[in-house]
């Protein structure tokens, strides 16, 4: 019966009677690993050292110390109800219960009496079920990840050939793609004018490395003459939109694809202005499709950010001014404020990932976010993220310092704050070993403190501690409150805490 | 005595538990288990030291331990035990202790009298 999985299934009993445990284990046969527990807080326990092993929950209702309910919700709040699978104990079947379990993201109900046929039928359907559907979710992300990661390859060849051609690296293209994703995300906030769905998104950015194969048809002495371009010359180097949006009209069997036809208004428009005065066709405000308006953008913004045979690279400051300026093309207004807003997003992503492979693995990460339940890890690293922009912030904007000591590490991590009160890196190792900290903080108060910690327990962590600090050269009083910090097996791990500055002695 | 008289001597219902724990063997094992249940044991003591909630869930574990013995008769008197505690009605579930008391008296010494095979 164990076709999908070779290992052996653990299963969770919990159960305040250890009679009812033994016959339900008895029950389940020899073919599970089981593991007890007896009341909803030692369950709980378990599920935080291993709930990525375990198959299967088997959950009584009314239980000491913590009951049944209490279980779901933290199994909720920590997303493990997604993963593993609960069956209910019951012997109340009042339909209020029933209907409280269920909203809890419970499979199954097993009821008092046990039925030793209905209990297995039950346990063995649920793991199948929950097997089949794991290995399916991962087949699933597989398959996205492979066709993603070929069909975006394959488009950023063609445009990289194009590219080559012109003696570029290719990060345009990449860069274009992002700018492109940014500004997009920006103008779904700021309007639902558009209806641009999350999808529109992605096929835009994906549509955009293609706004310039129409190059192919320009010359090699047009496409690479050092300096200026007679009218002749220019007026053969502008027929690449038209070029490219034949190229593409000429894929007689792909008329109807999405992504054809949205690179064939982005190869063909991209040149357009807002006032009317680009080119090919002279279009005017919206009859210029949006996706074309937002690759025009991005365009502009990374040739203005780049370094090229006939120019350097301006900084992102001077290339938003020069655009809001109309100086590089004339935007539709609704554009010029998504780029404004977006402004600090965009600087950093040019900053971030100059570097290529870095870009790719975010991609990815980007794809995946479309399909939610295939990205645990990836939502984890946001929200870590999140976590640590969040505290960064509220340090910013506060007068306290806060702080994070890590014991086996032997390390102090202080975050940034207004005052500035502090000269001394954002990172100490070893700090008792640290002059700069030690003259701001005598080694005498820091053992002190650390002994303090060191005595409380996990129940009464936080310790209040005063005590005197030089701050540029003169002597303050500071308030420290912090709280020491135990991993699961109750060992002392560290602390968090701020340090407040009521001023000078 | 065998297991069938001893379901008789407690007032269970031998069919259904055969039925639902599959072999003899296992309704044996698990009835010679229930004398060490410690829930009729315990429910006693949170009687006397007036711990009704406690008294509520010892209460409600014998009467599933029972439910799932068919031991009928002591979950009968635990089951109207249970709903009078989880009614907060004391009284009741004081006068109704006696009775669990008699039927777990029955029930266990119908148990110790059991031939083991």
């Amino acid at each position: 019966m164990s076709g999908i999985d070779k290992h052996r299934q653990k299963v969770l009993i919990v159960d305040d009677s250890e009679l009812n445990r033994n016959i339900l284990s008895e029950m389940l046969g020899s073919e599970y690993d089981i593991i007890e527990a007896e009341n909803g807080a030692e369950a709980v326990n378990i599920l935080r050292k291993e709930s990525v092993n375990i198959s299967l929950v088997l959950l009584d209702i009314v239980m000491p110390v913590m009951d049944g309910y209490g279980v779901l919700a933290v199994m909720n709040s920590s997303h493990w109800i997604d993963d593993v699978p609960v069956i209910m104990i019951s012997s109340d079947n009042s339909v209020t219960s029933m209907r409280r379990a269920y909203e809890y993201g419970i499979t199954e109900f097993i009821s008092r009496p046990f039925d030793a046929l209905i209990v297995r039928h039950r346990v063995v359907n649920t793991i199948m079920l929950y097997a089949k559907q794991k290995k399916l979710v991962g087949m699933v992300s597989d398959q996205i990840y492979e066709k993603e990661k070929d069909s975006n390859l394959m488009i950023n060849i063609l445009s990289h050939i194009v590219e080559f051609r012109n003696g570029e690296s290719g990060m345009h293209v990449l860069n274009v793609q992002m700018f492109t994703e940014i500004l997009l995300r920006q103008l779904v906030c700021q309007t639902d004018k558009y209806n641009i769905s999350k999808s529109d998104i992605s096929l835009i950015k994906k549509a955009s490395s293609l706004h310039d194969i129409g190059k192919i048809s320009v010359p090699d002495h047009i496409l690479n003459k050092p300096g200026r371009l007679t009218p002749e010359e220019f007026e053969i180097m502008k027929n690449h939109s038209v070029a490219g949006a034949s190229m593409l009209e000429e894929l007689t069997a792909y008329q109807d694809e999405p992504l054809v036809k949205i690179a064939y208004q982005i190869c063909r428009w991209h040149h357009e202005r807002y006032d009317g005065k680009g080119y090919p066709d002279g279009l005017k405000g919206e009859e210029i499709p949006i996706s074309a308006q937002i690759v025009a953008l991005a365009d502009v913004y990374d040739a203005l950010t780049s370094e090229r045979v006939y120019k350097k690279a301006f900084s992102h400051e001077k290339s938003v001014e020069m655009i809001m300026n109309g100086e590089c093309g004339c935007f539709n207004p609704i554009l010029l404020e998504c780029l404004k807003s977006a402004s600090e997003a965009i600087e950093k992503v040019k900053e971030h990932y100059s570097d290529e492979n870095k870009k790719k693995r975010e991609d990815f990460a980007v794809e995946l976010m479309k399909y939610d339940e295939l990205s645990a890890s990836e939502e984890t690293l946001r929200l870590l993220d999140y976590e640590r922009m969040k505290n960064d912030f509220y340090a910013s904007v506060s007068n306290e310092l806060y702080f994070e000591y890590n014991v086996s590490l032997s390390m102090v991590n202080l975050y940034p704050n207004k005052s500035n009160m502090l000269d001394t890196n954002e990172l100490i190792a070893y700090p008792m070993n640290d002059e700069r900290l030690t003259s701001i903080i005598s080694m005498n108060e820091l053992k002190k403190l650390g002994m303090l910690l060191k005595n409380t327990s996990p129940d009464s962590p936080v310790v209040k501690y005063d005590c005197k600090a030089r701050i540029k050269n003169e002597m303050h009083n500071i308030n420290i409150i912090c709280r020491s910090v135990w991993n699961s097996r109750s060992e002392f791990c560290g602390a968090v805490g701020k340090a407040v500055d009521m001023g000078i002695l | 005595m065998t297991l069938k008289e001893c379901y008789s001597a407690l007032e269970g219902d031998y069919e259904s538990v055969l039925s639902r724990l599959m072999t003899e063997k296992l309704v044996q094992k698990f009835a010679l288990k229930f004398l060490n249940d410690a829930s009729f044991n315990n429910l006693e003591k949170n009687i006397n030291e007036s711990n009704w909630d406690d008294a509520f869930r010892e209460a409600h574990t014998l009467k599933g331990v029972c439910q799932n013995l068919s031991f009928t008769k002591l979950f009968s008197s635990s089951s109207l035990m249970t709903e009078s505690l989880r009614d907060g009605n004391t009284e009741e579930a004081i006068r109704i202790f006696s009775q669990v008391r008699e039927d777990y008296n029955q029930t266990v010494s119908a148990i110790k009298k059991l031939n083991i095979i």
